[in-house]
This record gives C-alpha cells, structure tokens and sequence, in this order.
C-alpha cells in the first residue's frame, strides 16, 4: 500500500461531477512534493474547495486516482477514511468549530480521536494554543471569539495533532490585513517545519511576492 | 484509552443534554411500569391457580368390595408414591357419621340407610415444595389405574379452567411484552435521531478531525446503557413498592386476609432489565447506523 515516490499528494485525470450538469473539476492532474507550501488559486466556483474536499474524502472522484502519504484514496473504505484525515489537517474557512465548546475543548478534539492520555493532550493543546496566541482564551468558548481568533482556533486544531499535510481553504477569508499576516506568519513556519501545505484562495495579494509554487484552476481545469 | 475517552463524553453529553435524557428515560420508565405489571398480574395468577390446586388435594374412592385388611398396604403404597405430603384413610363409617354431623337436623333422610353404602376413601395433599399441576395430573391419572379404587377427584375442572385463563395471559403478556419493547425501541430510536440531528454539525467535525465510528457512536451507546437501566430500575422500584403497599392493604382486609400477592422472581426481573437495556442500546444503534452512512 505504502507508495515510494516523492510526491505525497498526486492526483491523476481527476474529474468531479455533481450533477449532470455540473462539472466541477476537469480531468485534473497534479503533484506535490512532501515538504512544498502551494497555492491554489482560481476565480469563485472554479473548484478550488472541490479539489480539497476530494483530498480529505469529503467527497469522492468521479474519474482519476488520488494519492495522499501513500495512501490511494480513490479505493478507501469508509473504515479506513478515519486514518486518512489523521494525516491531513484541514482548516476551513468556516472555522467548523464547536461554539458552545471551550478553545481547550476544540482543539483537543483532534488528539482525544487518536486516544491520547489526557495529561498528554493538555500537554500538547496548552503548548500549540499558546503559539497560537490564545492562551488567555483557553477556556472562553469559541462563539465568545473574534473571527481571527476563531479561525486561530481552527489553525491549532488542524495542525495539534501534527499532521504532515495541511489542507488550508480560504483561511484569511474573513480576516483584516494583520490578522492575515498572522495567519501567513503562523503557515510558514508549519512550512519550516516540514509540513506540505496546499492552501486555496482566491487573495491575489498573499503570493504576489512569493517564490511558491501557485497552481489557478479556472472552471475546473488546471491553467498553470 | 479510547473507552475512557468515550466515557467522559458521555457524561459530558447527559449533563449537557439533561431533559432529553429524562424524557427518554421515562419512556423506558412507563413501557417497562406496563410490562412488569402485566408480568406481575400474569405471575401471580398463575401462582394463585397452584396455591389452590395444593390446597384441594386428591380424593381417591375405593370400591366397597375392597377388604378391609388391605387398608393398610394400600396406605403404605400411597405414601410411597412420590411428592406426597400426607394421606388420610376415611372408611365407609367415619364418612356415614360426617354425613350424619353435616345434615345435623335433616338426619332423618338417613334412616334405614346402611352405613356403609359410602364407599371408603383416601384423602391426598401433595407436598407443596415440589407441587405443580402436572404433578397432580400425574398422581391422579396413576392412582385411577389401580384396581382397587373406583374414581379420583382433585378439583380439575377448577384447575383446568383457570389453567387455561392464566395459559391465555401468559400468551397475552408475551406477545403485548415483544410489543412494547418494539415502541419503546422505536421511540428511543427517534429520540437519539432527534439528538443526532440537533448536533449534525457536532458529528459532523468530530467525522472530519479523523473520529472513528466506535468514537462517534459509542458515548451514545453508552448513554443508551444508562437509559435502559435507569428506566427499568425505577419502574421495578415502582412496581415492588406498588406490590408492598397493595398486600398491606389486602391483609387489613377480612375478605383478603389470605391472598398472598407475590413480587416477580428475580429472574423475571433481571431479564425485564437486560431486555430493556438490550433494546435502548439498539434503538440507538439503529439511528447512529443510519447516522454513521455504514
Ligand atoms: N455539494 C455540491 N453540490 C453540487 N454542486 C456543488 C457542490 N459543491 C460545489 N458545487 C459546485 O462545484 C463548482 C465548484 O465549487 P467550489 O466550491 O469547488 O468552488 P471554489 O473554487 O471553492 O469557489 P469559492 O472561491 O467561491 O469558494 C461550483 O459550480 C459549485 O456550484
Ligand atoms: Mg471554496
């Protein structure tokens, strides 16, 4: 099962189709190397969360073969799809977080799924919040939080468990200038750390002026 | 690790979740209060139908030709037979004199009648530890073999009649009992997808940071455990106390006096509440099938 090859993410002919008429995603092939931070980068509905949904199983190709840390994830069970999101953390641009539920409590989501022992999890969620910034916050409830803070939240959930690819769509999508650079600041060193990123949006101005790889989808087919 | 995980989570959920629990918890609660009251008149009707049936006993009549010197083997043959209790002889004299003692001032009916025209007879009791129906039957279909007696009585048109009635509750109480765990299956079924529905989006992270369908689902089994034990403990609780407060009232009573009213036996009990827990836990396990897309 496991596959020697450089690429952790490689998706080949990869087509997704909703309905009839809509084609989301257009015979799409692409590869990322472990270690690599890319963007993907397209015009509204051109299918960028799509293409990241197909990477996490929370949808499934119609054609193609996806391939994620050696697994092929076009043939996975949905006993097996667990183990899957275990490796990849995602962060959405919804937060998808627990509101009624502390900062600790999200966050240590995560590693309780993986059945840490809990002195182990508070270890890891007080260590990854405070990096975060939101120490103080740790047990105010995550509707009580700023969208910054809250999309924080949803950084440290996804990368607590320190998974080796992280699925970012839109994550500066609702915040201001500084937060987003925060949020950039926060992505590189992930990156610095070995982490393959493959972070969507459509902000032109967040890779204006970087040497990263920046892959544009456009109706759902691959133009860069 | 993971089942301490799933634990906490269960206790977290039915402290946030308190008036779903208690409303699920009372609909297990009342299906079981019917069930149980239902087994509860169906036992001891069936208990009443054998008290009475120890209490009548067998009359064997013997043939008047039967000599006198034989009494005693006969005696000896009937004690041995086995769960016999004790037996009286009656002779043809003794049952003319109680006769004569019954009719007191109608005596007069008697006269020039011979003494001995009653036939001599044995008076069975059966020994009550080991006493059923089917033992009486037994006795007396083997006794009316031999040849020295001429008929047995015990009672069995009584006996078979109500015999009959508490064969009919007891069906009855089977198949309104099989009825009654189904609703209270469905009803538990649809109040954890009520649940589920309510915390879709719960579930649904949970799903998406890599939880498994054992992790996802167990607190509510767990929870569902919790439910069928809590709701058939109480109504048990119920139903005893209702029993204890019912007997007291009976032996103030002259008429009552000597009804004794029996709690079910432990058996019975014990399987009420397996079987209430074992249908909460599937209940649940149905809506979280459907829930989990398995
Ligand atoms: N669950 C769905 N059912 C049907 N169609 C869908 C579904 N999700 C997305 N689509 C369609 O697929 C196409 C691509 O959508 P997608 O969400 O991938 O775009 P996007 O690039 O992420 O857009 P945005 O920048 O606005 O987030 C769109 O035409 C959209 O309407
Ligand atoms: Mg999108």
């Amino acid at each position: 099962m496991k596959y020697i090859d450089s690429a952790i993410v490689k998706l080949t002919d990869v087509s997704k189709r909703y309905t009839v008429e809509n084609l989301a995603l257009h015979r799409v092939s692409l590869e990322v190397q472990k270690g690599e931070f890319i963007f993907l980068t397209g015009p509204s509905g051109s299918g960028k969360s799509t293409l990241l949904k197909l990477l996490f199983c929370a949808e499934r190709p119609t054609e193609g073969t996806i391939r994620v840390d050696g697994m092929d994830i076009s043939t996975l069970t949905p006993s097996q799809i667990p183990m899957l999101r275990r490796r990849v953390g995602v962060i959405f641009q919804d937060f998808k977080l627990l509101g009624r539920h502390t900062v600790f409590d999200n966050v240590a989501l995560s590693l309780e799924v993986l059945g840490l022992k809990t002195s182990q999890v508070e270890k890891r969620v007080r260590e990854i919040v405070a990096n975060v910034g939101l120490i103080g916050k740790l047990e105010q409830k995550a509707i009580e939080l700023s969208g910054g803070e809250q999309q924080r939240v949803a950084i440290a959930r996804a990368v607590v468990n320190r998974p080796p690819i992280i699925l970012a769509d839109e994550p500066t999508g609702n915040l201001d200038r500084d937060r987003t650079n925060e949020v950039m600041e926060l992505m590189e060193e992930l990156n610095a750390r070995g982490t393959t990123i493959i972070f969507a949006t459509h902000d032109e101005k967040l890779f204006e002026n970087t040497h990263r790889r920046v892959v544009r989808l456009e109706n759902g087919r691959l133009v860069k | 690790m993971i089942a301490g995980i799933i634990y906490k989570r269960a206790l977290s959920d039915i402290r946030q979740n308190l008036t779903n629990q208690a409303m699920t918890i009372l609909v297990v609660t009342l299906s079981m209060l019917l069930l149980l009251f239902f087994a509860l008149f169906s036992f001891n009707l069936r208990h009443f139908v054998e008290e009475l049936g120890s209490k009548l006993g067998i009359v064997v009549y013997l043939k008047k030709e039967v000599p006198q010197e034989s009494i005693p083997a006969l005696y000896k043959r009937i004690s041995e037979l086995k769960g016999i209790e004790s037996v009286n002889y009656t002779s043809s004299e003794d049952a003319f004199r109680k006769l004569k003692k019954y009719l007191a001032d109608e005596q007069q009916v008697l006269e020039g009648v011979d003494a001995t025209f009653l036939p001599p007879s044995f008076e069975i009791q059966i020994d009550r530890a080991v006493f059923n129906i089917e033992r009486i039957r037994e006795v007396a279909a083997e006794l009316s073999t031999w040849k020295e007696v001429s008929k047995v009585q015990y009672g069995q048109e009584w006996i078979d009649r109500l015999e009959v009635f508490s064969g009919l509750t007891q069906r009855a109480l089977v198949g309104a009992g099989l009825l009654l765990l189904i609703t209270t299956a469905f009803v538990v079924a649809n109040t954890i997808k009520l649940t589920t529905y309510a915390r879709q989006d719960e579930l649904e992270i949970l799903r998406l940071v890599g939880a498994t369908n054992m992790f996802i689902a167990g607190p509510f089994l767990l929870e569902a455990f919790f439910q069928g034990l809590a709701g058939s403990l109480l109504a048990t609780v119920i139903v005893y106390a209702t029993t204890q407060y019912l007997q007291s009232l009976l032996s103030q009573h002259p008429l009552f006096k000597e009804v004794e009213l029996v709690f079910l036996p432990l058996s019975y009990t014990a399987g009420i509440i397996g079987g209430s827990i074992i249908v909460c836990i599937t209940g649940t396990a149905i809506s979280m099938r459907r829930f989990l897309k398995l």
